[in-house]
């Protein structure tokens, strides 16, 4: 397994990182503020636990998913399954977008303490966002909202063992369910197992920070109350009032490393949660794993959440979207590759054929 | 040392450094007025002048720089108190252009200007030879060849510069001020005379008016040190070759001949009044030889002094050889005895026997690691390179660093992570900062940032502050501020509160200034490393000039106030060679207290070296460096 | 004028690596040779002293006349080292057949040591080369007993001890004494003096 300075090489300096944080705080070399993720120091380790963690470096993503979810059914479009659901939350929390299912999960969890630490991604100023480890309840509060913008939230594993936390709950954006999965497959074997429930999140791009101070110079001197895409356009409201901006203004401020993605539903994931498009204040939830159906259960049983049948025609919209994004993608990673970008998936693999075979039949 | 240089015991004979022999001269000639500002191999002697100022009766100041410095002492001198000012080379060249006025503008009280040339430039930029300001200011200038002429020199230069009117120079060289011999004491002056009343009529006026005097002067010098016992001829009346020489070259030309067995067929001239030369003296002597060799240190400086003497005088028949062409003698770095040596020995074609040594062929020789020069243990710049360094990387933007001149240069080399594009002189950096950042105009990108040492700040950086805030340069100018003058050995600037003779004074804040010419300033601790760099990272984002000032004290200062606290590794934590760090604390970090343990194949603090400022601590990805006791950091 | 030296010159060096205290220690050395009549000269290179640079000093002593600082190559007769590396570096270029040869056994690690890139070599080999270089060469972990007595820092004066020791060196303990009384108070006095005579008695027992 390659090292520090080759992820350096293949990663940073090819704007192909995700910004997972995986790879952060365990290495002395890595050092980031904001999105930048850089080797601060040359590092002389041949070997690396970064290398080895890291989302867009080689994995073999079949086996992986065979590791992990063996006996999910597979799908194409949006990974191994077993159900998906409408979901949505019987009473609100605060702060809470859409369905509020995410939350009620998390609730659940330390309830009923399926783990000791649950990593969350918060923000103050309802823009930036602050991974942290919540073990109360009351912490849940703080992590309400969607985040927009790139956090290197998987740093926060590292505080985790250092805790001595035996069993964590980590909600993620795919690239973070992605690493987590390497985390474990790539272990020394003289390492423990992960002990892990993952709540994968939706996610079609992330933002990078500039997007911060775009915010600060076109609406100087409002308070940021949230971010949101309820429908079309990107909503920010403010203590003077709302805004909404257009997505293709939005999306300018995409990070680069997001372009390379081909997970939109974190298909690892032992359940993933997005929004459900057709009826606001509903959540989706795809079920992958005996572990992630055992939550929502507990979570329904508890009288937290209202789970339903999903529309059919809503599932091939799903399907849809998430095929589109992987099949952008893939030209994306091929135009990397061209460019020189040393190859982190094989191109040639009968899955990404059924992909671009899939998504020609889209447009057609 | 203080008891020596006061002691009242004429005829005795102590073991002096060169500096200690100077401070004495001056404090034989009765000075009263003393300033300097710190230079290797010149600060120990205002430092002990500062310590002993009270008790002999004198006032001593570390000048804020060498410019003060000199008119200062034009001032004292002015109602004729006699003054002694000092500086190293590279101050020199600061005070050229009060140097050259006070030339026209002459002395009244005595005043002498010992500047210490540091050739091979030891612990210099540079190795610039100082005499060429003598004869382009037209002033005498004495050179010692040892401690003794050292005191003497300086307590003669006060007789000649009152009976000149005029300023003398004394130049010494690195070995002379940090060298060490018997020096016999003379008397102390019983009384001093008290400053004269400067009279409505009374001027001591710097312009060209006066440049007919100041030649007067100069010709004078010339006639007064033909006779000068400071210069001195032996050898045999017909020799083969003299030796012209000064400074430290007499004794290394005494031992060449002496070791060559040359007595009877080489001659020495030693000359101690370098500029003007005494040319009756010389040419006497020059009659005798047919080759001449000169020996003196930096350039050829009496050697071409000697060509312009022989030129005048169609009588004189020599070969004149020396460091001019790089031909007879190496054209740059310090002498040595070898080298004297074997360049009398090959153009005597003598050859040299000396003791048996062993000759270990190279493939048999242990190889050594070579001794790098780096920060001190606890030093707070490498806490403060190390994070300027990650931000700059952390940041992308390929920032532009421009270096300045202290401890800090070092940061150029491996012990600041080579951080520095630029270094030129005190002040250069804040200056070329402001002319880089002014292209953002023309679409030049990327952060530049300065550096200065606090003492650097108040010697010569308030200018270029001014100007670049005045013309809103894009720029970051970093204040390394570790309330020292570490790097030639402490002495107090404007911004400690403490003058040279160990008074209080009202502390010159660096924040407050610069906020007065309008920077926003940020004042950090170097010591916490993320929180800093979060700081270095958001004023790079930030147009305009900003001033950052990192504040922690000098470790070797701190060691001496505080309660050293224990730090140490918990090896059972530290991740070792096994597995990952790659030796971060002491490979990248670097600090001499965080040490390899190579037998545990684990992290380990040099517990003698480490003062304990726990930096490591922060950077230790394990946690494995723990610290206990002790007292708070700065 | 003190008594006939062993040689004339006797040309002594002194080195280490900065903030080991060796211009103190060779100061109190040259004074105490002033003290007795002797022509002696030091030449000394510090500045960069305070930050982990190799610090030499260069005694000259002579009944008959004063010498320049510095010595010339090959040309010591007594290497005085509070350091390995240091010492053979020194030695290297100052030893001959006839030099003696006095050094701690404490490795102070250089820069390129602690970051991985050098290897500091073994006390073996290092000594191994001394003694191809020199007389003799006698280690003397004088860090470990100064620590013992009390304080690294004085491993200097220790030193010095032993060095007054040494038939070659025109110097008493007593003499040694009086300029330490000269330069230190109190309980520095007090440790200076235990250290002294333990480097004095290491060699003169």
């Amino acid at each position: 397994m390659p090292g520090g300075m080759d992820l350096k090489n293949e990663v940073f300096q090819s704007s192909t990182c995700a910004l997972c944080g995986a790879c952060l705080d365990w290495c002395p070399y890595i050092a980031n503020m904001e999105d930048h993720l850089v080797m601060r120091f040359d590092c002389n380790v041949g070997e690396g636990r970064c290398y080895a963690v890291c989302p867009r470096t080689y994995a073999d993503w079949q086996a992986i998913g065979d590791r992990y979810l063996p006996d999910t059914p597979r799908n194409i479009e949006i990974g191994p399954y077993f159900n998906v659901f409408r979901v949505k939350a019987a009473a609100g929390i605060k702060g809470q977008q859409d369905g509020g299912t995410v939350s009620n999960l998390v609730k659940t969890i330390m309830e009923d303490e399926l783990a000791q630490a649950v990593l969350l991604t918060g923000s103050e100023d309802h823009v930036t966002p602050e991974p942290f480890l919540a073990v109360d309840i009351d912490d849940i509060e703080k992590a309400a909202g969607s985040r927009f913008l790139a956090s290197p939230g998987l740093r926060k594993i590292i505080e985790a063992q250092a805790n001595k936390v035996q069993k964590l709950a980590v909600v993620g954006r795919p690239c973070q369910i992605q690493a987590l999965r390497k985390m474990d497959f790539n272990r020394r074997p003289d390492k423990p197992p992960l002990d892990l429930i993952t709540i994968g999140l939706f996610c079609m791009w992330s933002l990078g920070w500039d997007f911060n101070e775009y915010l600060q110079k076109n609406f100087p001197g409002e308070k940021i109350l949230s971010l949101g895409i309820p429908q079309h356009g990107f909503v920010v409201k403010t203590d003077k009032g709302e805004h909404i901006l257009p997505l293709d203004e939005v999306k300018k401020f995409n990070k680069a490393g997001c372009g390379y993605c081909l997970d939109m539903t974190s298909e690892l994931a032992d359940i993933s949660v997005g929004a459900f498009e057709a009826e606001k204040g509903w959540n989706t939830v795809i079920v992958r794993s005996a572990k992630g159906q055992e939550l929502l259960d507990k979570a329904v049983e508890k009288d937290y959440l209202i789970c339903a049948d999903y529309p059919e025609e809503e599932l091939n919209r799903l399907k849809g979207a998430s095929i589109g994004k992987k099949n952008r993608n893939l030209n994306n990673i091929q135009a990397a590759f061209d460019k020189g970008v040393k190859p982190f998936i094989d191109l040639n693999s009968e899955m990404y054929a059924q992909v671009r075979k899939l998504a020609e039949g889209m447009v057609k | 040392m203080e008891w020596m240089i006061t002691a009242d015991e004429p005829g005795r004979t102590y073991l002096m450094q060169g500096n200690e022999a100077i401070a004495r001269g001056a404090l034989e000639a009765g000075i009263r007025f003393a300033a300097a500002y710190p230079g290797s191999p010149s600060s120990e002697i205002l430092a002990m002048l500062g310590h002993v100022a009270e008790k002999m009766d004198l006032y001593a100041e570390w000048s804020t720089n060498e410019t003060c410095a000199l008119e200062a002492c034009l001032g004292a001198s002015f109602a004729r108190v006699r003054s002694l000012c000092i500086m190293k080379q590279n101050g020199l060249l600061v005070v050229g252009d009060a140097l050259h006025s006070a030339s026209l503008s002459g002395v009244k009280g005595g005043l002498v200007l010992v500047v210490a040339d540091d050739p091979s430039a030891h612990s210099s930029t540079n190795e610039f030879d100082s005499r060429h300001q003598a004869r382009s200011a037209g002033l005498p200038m004495l050179e010692p060849a040892n401690m003794q002429e050292a005191k003497d020199m300086v307590k003669w230069g006060y007789e000649l510069s009152e009976q000149l009117q005029q300023l003398v120079m004394v130049r010494t060289v690195t070995r002379i001020n940090h060298g060490r011999s018997s020096v016999s004491l003379g008397e102390l002056p019983k009384e001093k005379p008290d400053p004269v009343t400067i009279g409505e009529w009374d001027r001591m006026v710097a312009i060209n008016w006066f440049k007919d005097a100041q030649i007067a002067k100069i010709d004078q010098a010339k006639s007064i040190f033909e006779t000068s016992p400071f210069n001195e001829y032996k050898g045999p009346e017909e020799p083969d070759m003299i030796i012209v020489t000064c400074g430290t070259g007499w004794l290394y030309s005494s031992e060449a001949v002496e070791a060559l067995g040359l007595r009877d067929r080489i001659g020495i001239l030693k000359i101690g009044t370098t500029y003007p030369l005494p040319e009756d003296f010389i040419v006497k002597h020059l009659l005798k030889t047919k080759k001449v060799l000169v020996i003196e240190e930096v350039d050829p400086f009496l050697e071409q002094n000697i060509a312009g003497i022989i030129a005048y005088h169609p009588e004189l028949q020599v070969e004149l050889l020396g460091r001019y062409g790089g031909k007879a003698m190496p054209r740059n770095g310090e002498l040595n005895p070898d080298i004297v040596r074997n360049t009398l020995a090959r153009l005597t074609g003598t050859a040299f026997t000396g003791p048996e040594t062993a000759v270990i062929p190279p493939e048999e020789a242990v190889a050594l690691p070579a001794r790098e020069l780096t920060f001190c243990a606890g030093c707070p710049h490498r806490a403060s390179f190390f994070l300027l360094k990650q931000t700059l990387r952390i940041q992308e933007g390929q920032g532009v660093v421009m270096g300045d001149i202290g401890c800090y240069t070092m940061g150029g080399q491996r012990a600041g992570h080579y951080l520095y594009n630029f270094l030129c002189c005190m002040g250069g950096g804040i200056n070329a900062a402001e002319g880089m950042g002014q292209l953002t105009r023309f679409g030049f990108k990327q952060p530049v940032l300065a550096l200065a040492g606090d003492s650097t700040f108040f010697h010569s950086c308030l200018p270029g502050l001014v100007n670049a805030k005045y013309h809103d340069s894009n720029m970051l100018f970093v204040v390394l501020d570790n309330s020292a003058t570490a790097m030639t050995g402490f002495q107090p600037h404007p911004g400690i509160g403490q003058t040279a003779m160990g008074k209080a004074a009202e502390p010159i804040s660096i924040k407050k200034v610069a906020e007065a010419i309008g920077c926003p300033v940020t004042v950090a601790d170097p010591f916490d490393i993320s929180g800093t760099t979060s700081k270095v990272y958001d004023l790079l984002k930030q147009p305009g000039l900003k001033v950052l000032i990192l504040k922690q004290e000098c470790a070797t200062l701190v060691v001496r106030k505080r309660e050293k606290p224990r730090v140490w590794v918990d090896q059972e934590l530290c991740r070792g060679d096994d597995c990952g760090c790659g030796r971060f604390c002491s490979r990248i970090w670097g600090c001499p207290g965080n040490i390899w343990d190579y037998e545990a194949g684990k992290a380990k603090i040099d517990e003698v070296v480490c003062v304990g400022c726990g930096v490591c601590i922060s950077l230790c990805p394990a946690g494995a460096i723990k610290m206990e006791g002790g007292g708070a950091c700065g | 004028m003190g008594k006939e030296l062993v040689k004339d010159p006797l040309n002594i060096i002194i080195c280490g690596v900065g903030g080991q205290g060796n211009i103190l220690a060779t100061e109190l050395l040259a004074s105490a040779l002033v003290e007795k009549g002797y022509f002696t000269t030091v030449g000394e290179t510090y500045g960069a002293s305070q930050r982990g640079g190799s610090v030499m000093s260069h005694v000259r002593i002579s009944a008959a006349n004063e010498y320049g600082v510095l010595i010339p190559l090959g040309q010591a007769d007594i290497i005085v080292s509070f350091e390995p590396t240091d010492t053979l570096r020194v030695a290297r270029d100052y030893a001959n057949k006839s030099t003696l040869i006095l050094t701690d056994s404490r490795p102070n690690y250089p820069l390129g040591v602690l970051i991985g890139e050098a290897v500091y070599p073994s006390m073996e080999a290092i000594e191994t080369e001394l003694k191809k270089l020199s007389r003799e060469v006698m280690i003397i972990e004088a860090t470990r007993m100064a620590v013992e007595a009390g304080n690294s820092q004085a491993t200097n004066i220790l030193l010095m001890g032993s060095l007054t020791a040494l038939p070659q060196v025109p110097l008493t303990a007593e003499d040694y004494d009086k300029v330490m009384e000269q330069r230190f108070k109190g309980e520095a006095l007090e440790l200076n003096r235990k250290v002294f005579k333990i480097g004095y008695e290491h060699i003169n027992r």
